[in-house]
């Protein structure tokens, strides 16, 4: 397998500039807005897009932007932010007492059940996949 | 009570992320970007297997799943 930075190329093609990839990740998110949760097609959207992302990550068929050879030591500021998540969803999903001391997931499920959120959720999934994906 | 607590301690890591983000983002910032962590884990490999990468989609594959499908 090619080192990721080996396989950094300058020139951009014209389908992975944002002026098509935007307007294409906004229409899969309204559909993927449009599909209820625990819905059949809800699960097989989510596979298949999440899968093509991921066919196209793992090949050489779009290229990546250079990534840092090493982190300085100002990445531990990150643990900040992961540990406290960490600890708050361990702590609820542990203790498992429902509503009264919710998990992420448990706050987050009303939301979702908006559409307009959902395709927000969407769009922000797919640009994330697809960021990770330029990586 | 305990609701509250929950809910402030997520919007408290969600902040969190936020003000590390944006100090990231700062001029001369010696704190790396999200992004930045996230390629630095993709490149780990063992042998000719790229470990980070697969393991990076397959946990946002994971997420959206969990709270996209289901």
């Amino acid at each position: 397998m090619e080192h990721p930075s080996e396989l950094s190329v300058a020139e951009t093609r014209a389908w992975e500039r944002p002026v098509v990839t935007v307007p294409v990740l906004v229409c899969l998110s309204l559909v993927g807005g449009q599909l209820p949760s625990f819905s059949a097609s809800a699960n097989l959207y989510t596979l298949g897009t999440g899968g093509a992302l991921i066919w196209l990550g793992l090949g050489n068929r779009v290229p990546r932007r250079p990534a840092p050879r090493r982190l300085g030591a100002g990445a531990v500021w990150w643990v900040l932010p992961v540990a406290v998540f960490g600890v708050f969803e361990g702590v609820t999903f542990v203790l498992a007492v429902g509503d009264e001391f919710p998990t992420f997931s448990r706050l987050a499920d009303p939301l979702l059940e908006d559409e307009l959120v959902r395709s927000a959720a969407w769009f922000a999934w797919l640009a994330a996949f697809w960021g990770l994906v330029r990586r | 009570m305990m609701r509250a607590l929950a809910i402030g301690g997520f919007l408290t890591a969600l902040a969190l992320f936020a003000a590390v983000e944006w100090a990231a983002r700062r001029p001369g910032s010696r704190i790396p970007s999200l992004a930045d962590v996230c390629a630095y884990v993709m490149r780990y490999e063992v042998g000719p297997v790229p470990v980070g990468r697969i393991g990076l989609f397959g946990f946002w594959w994971w997420l959206g799943w969990h709270f996209l499908a289901r």
